[in-house]
């Protein structure tokens, strides 16, 4: 045995008692992937959304930020788990969770806010409610998942919440084995995020073709996926940043 | 084989155990609506004073030494339950003898193995009623009459052998048998006054003269009356109550969270004991009289979406609600009330989806409520209503787990949407929309769907009436599809949504 082995034995041996196995590496085993429903995007992430871990999704209005958010949870919800959706704005629309198969009965919606024309003050109220919210629910364990829905704050605001708060949610996450989802304006986790994806509107359809009457429905979306922090896998084998296109449909095209 | 056990005068008693410094004092109770109250009953000095029943309020105070208290129904009700569960502890069939409060009759067949033979049993019986606080008289009779006759006539404890009920019964007054007024009357002019001068006269004489009632006295008095007894189960539910009176009003929250823990402990105890669980725990305060002298009282009720029977939790429960609906006034007595359910089992499995621990839920609920107000936390519910954003709030009592359901299979647009919606300034041409003037942008109408025509509640009052369109809105290098709609009645354009 090595003189640095044997020094390492000696120091774990004496920390025992306070911190087992102070320094030797811990082996993170690959995250569980909850699959998202949508299946150009579950083939570009291997899978799906890892749990335990923080998994970031940002892009501008028309995006489809909520639609993937929503399609998440009803897959999660349908196969008997709990959700949570932390809804910053009070945006949520539950026809549309419905309408996405969503189980309402399996999604805890938590409506920080009232208006959204708010003085800068009320914002901040708001999130630090939402931050709350979400850390109670993180400290209680029990959710398969949970959605911060910060989509309509400006990344101003949310880029002041101190990256501490990502941190201790990291841990969290983790210890409560839910994937933590957020829905942002650009991402503000940095580092604490295990996976970044970002939403870009992709060729759009028209609202009339072949002289019907005009009518929306559906949406075309790119997902890029920035950082993909698989922890069980190494350098070397991460794989280049994917791209993948996916499409949205109103309830009303499905009877046309 | 029956045992009796009565308290003589049992609203006094119930009231000295209220009011310790009463037992050694010369006190009335004073019933009735003021300023008419009349003495409802007194203890033995107040007695001896020359106080009676019937009394009025002025006469009893003008005699010295006497104090004159209102009568407290609770407190006897709370006596009643206090005697009642005293005397479940030595039979299971009770009676209560409901023309004289405070009286219990039991059934002792069978119960010689556990408390040994009558005699036995009445001294343990006497005992343990002594411990809690009362002084009771008890009968042993082979004949449930003749029992509650003794009880009631004969201090301290008595047992009669199988066929001595009638020379028991003989020498007490003819007043134990409960007669009516114009019967004791008639008995008194006959010169008859104990039981056993009734029992000497002829049954059938008995009967020409005072009709069928005569032929139960006669049997009575003769320990022969039969009775068929109807044993009264313990009302469970009414008697998980505990009261508390403050000596000082108290406004800290804190400081009666230590009494609500007690109470809370002590029902808990109780509901245990019959292997059940609290469904709710109601809480009821006595606030400190306003300006305007009314005395007013606070409700607030706790229902956790399943049944605990964990102390500290339910306890956290009551502190985050009335955290979250403090009452206005100071508090001077303090009530929990709690309901019963059985408690909550479910089969935990390896491979079972994850879901929140019923109790942590609970906790976890009242916390984001007490942080997001109350509307603002639970599961959405569809309501069957055509109007946007028709929905309730419902409580989040995820359901068990089952076996998963296929996708719906293409992905559906979701809207997100603006509460209150928000209005905004269009440009039409030709009554289309071209331009959309919101949050001090201007946007370029590059597509739209609409109008889609809705309406509904034509019928009442609150009907409604919009046109919706579906807009493609650009703004420099971005575009964003939202929802807009028009008010035909006061013709005013707001953004319902934003697809996203």
């Amino acid at each position: 045995m090595s003189a640095a082995a044997i020094l390492r034995a000696q120091i774990e041996e004496k920390l025992a008692n306070r911190i087992p196995a102070a320094v030797s590496l811990k082996i993170k085993q690959p995250p569980e992937l909850l699959p998202t429903g949508i299946t150009e995007i579950d083939a570009m992430l291997d899978g799906g959304i890892p749990r335990g871990c923080i998994t970031e999704i940002s892009g501008a209005s028309s995006t489809g930020r909520t639609s993937f958010g929503l399609c998440s949870v009803a897959t999660i919800t349908r196969c008997g788990a709990a959700c949570a959706w932390v809804d910053v704005c009070d945006a949520l629309s539950p026809e549309s969770a419905a309408a996405a198969g969503v189980e309402l009965k399996r999604l805890l919606w938590l409506r920080a806010g009232g208006e959204r024309q708010h003085t800068k003050e009320q914002v901040l109220s708001r999130l630090e409610q939402a931050i709350k919210a979400t850390g109670l629910l993180l400290k209680a364990g029990g959710f398969a998942a949970i959605v911060l829905d910060m989509s309509d704050i400006h990344s101003r605001h949310t880029m002041r919440i101190p990256l501490s708060t990502w941190y201790s949610f990291r841990l969290a996450a983790e210890q409560a084995r839910t994937a933590l989802i957020f829905l942002t304006q650009s991402p503000c986790a940095s580092s604490c995020a295990a996976l970044i994806l970002h939403c870009e509107p992709a060729s759009i359809n028209p609202l009339s073709a072949a002289g019907e009457t005009a009518l929306f429905e559906s949406q075309q979306h790119i997902l890029a996926r920035e950082r993909n922090r698989n922890e069980g896998a190494s350098f070397a084998q991460k794989k280049p940043l994917g791209r993948s296109t996916w499409q949205t449909e109103t309830t009303w095209s499905r009877v046309r | 084989m029956y045992a009796v056990l009565h308290t003589p005068d049992f609203p006094v008693q119930a009231a000295a155990r209220q009011h310790l410094e009463l037992r050694k004092r010369s006190f009335v109770l004073l019933d009735g609506e003021p300023p008419s109250e009349t003495v409802y009953a007194a203890n033995k000095p107040a007695r001896a004073l020359g106080i009676e029943v019937g009394m009025s309020k002025l006469q009893a105070q003008s005699v010295p030494g006497i104090t004159a208290i209102p009568r407290m129904r609770e407190h006897e009700e709370s006596a009643h339950t206090i005697l009642h569960e005293t005397v479940c502890y030595f039979s299971p069939r009770i009676e209560a003898v409901e023309t004289h409060p405070g009286t219990f009759a039991l059934d002792i067949r069978g119960m010689n193995s556990l408390f040994g033979d009558a005699a036995q049993l009445a001294g343990k019986l006497r005992q343990r009623i002594m411990a809690v606080g009362f002084l009771a008289n008890i009968a042993v009779s082979q004949n449930f009459h003749a029992a509650v006759c003794l009880a009631r006539g004969r201090p301290g404890i008595t047992v009669v052998p199988p066929g001595e009920e009638a020379n028991a019964i003989g020498p007490l007054p003819v007043s134990v048998l409960n007669p009516a007024p114009e019967q004791a009357e008639t008995f008194a002019s006959w010169g008859i006054y104990t039981c056993a001068e009734l029992a000497a006269l002829s049954e059938n004489d008995l009967i020409s003269r005072i009709g069928q009632a005569g032929k139960r006295l006669h049997s009575m008095a003769h320990g022969e009356w039969p009775h068929l007894m109807f044993p009264t189960e313990p009302s469970f539910e009414s008697g998980l109550v505990e009261r508390e009176e403050l000596d000082h009003p108290v406004e800290m929250l804190e400081s009666l969270l230590f009494l609500l823990a007690r109470m809370t402990n002590e029902l808990l105890g109780r509901v245990k004991a019959k292997a059940r669980a609290i469904a709710s725990l109601r809480v009821v305060m006595t606030l400190e009289r306003g300006t305007d002298g009314q005395q007013r009282t606070y409700e607030r009720t706790v229902r956790p979406a399943l049944p605990l029977e964990d102390g500290r939790t339910l306890l956290k429960l009551l502190e985050l609600d009335l955290e979250t609906h403090r009452p206005d006034a100071a508090i001077v007595a303090l009530e929990l009330h709690a309901q019963s359910a059985a408690p909550h089992r479910a089969q935990h499995g390896l491979f079972m989806p994850q879901a929140p621990e019923p109790g942590k839920l609970e906790v976890l609920l009242a916390r984001l409520r007490k942080l997001l107000g109350e509307n603002q936390v639970g599961s959405p519910e569809l309501l069957d209503d055509n109007r946007q954003d028709a929905f309730r709030m419902a409580p989040f009592v995820p359901p068990p787990p089952v076996k998963a359901r296929k996708s719906v299979g293409t992905v559906p647009t979701a809207l997100r949407v603006y509460r209150p919606p928000q209005p905004i300034g269009v440009s039409l041409n030709e009554s289309l929309p071209i331009q959309v003037f919101w949050n001090g942008q201007r946007y370029v109408v590059a597509e739209f769907a609409g109008p889609w025509r809705l309406s509904g509640q034509w019928w009442s009052e609150s009907n409604w009436n919009r046109e919706e369109w579906d807009v493609r809105l650009a703004c420099g290098g971005a575009t964003q599809t939202c929802r807009i709609a028009r008010d035909p009645s006061s013709n005013c354009w707001y953004v319902q949504g934003t697809y996203d």
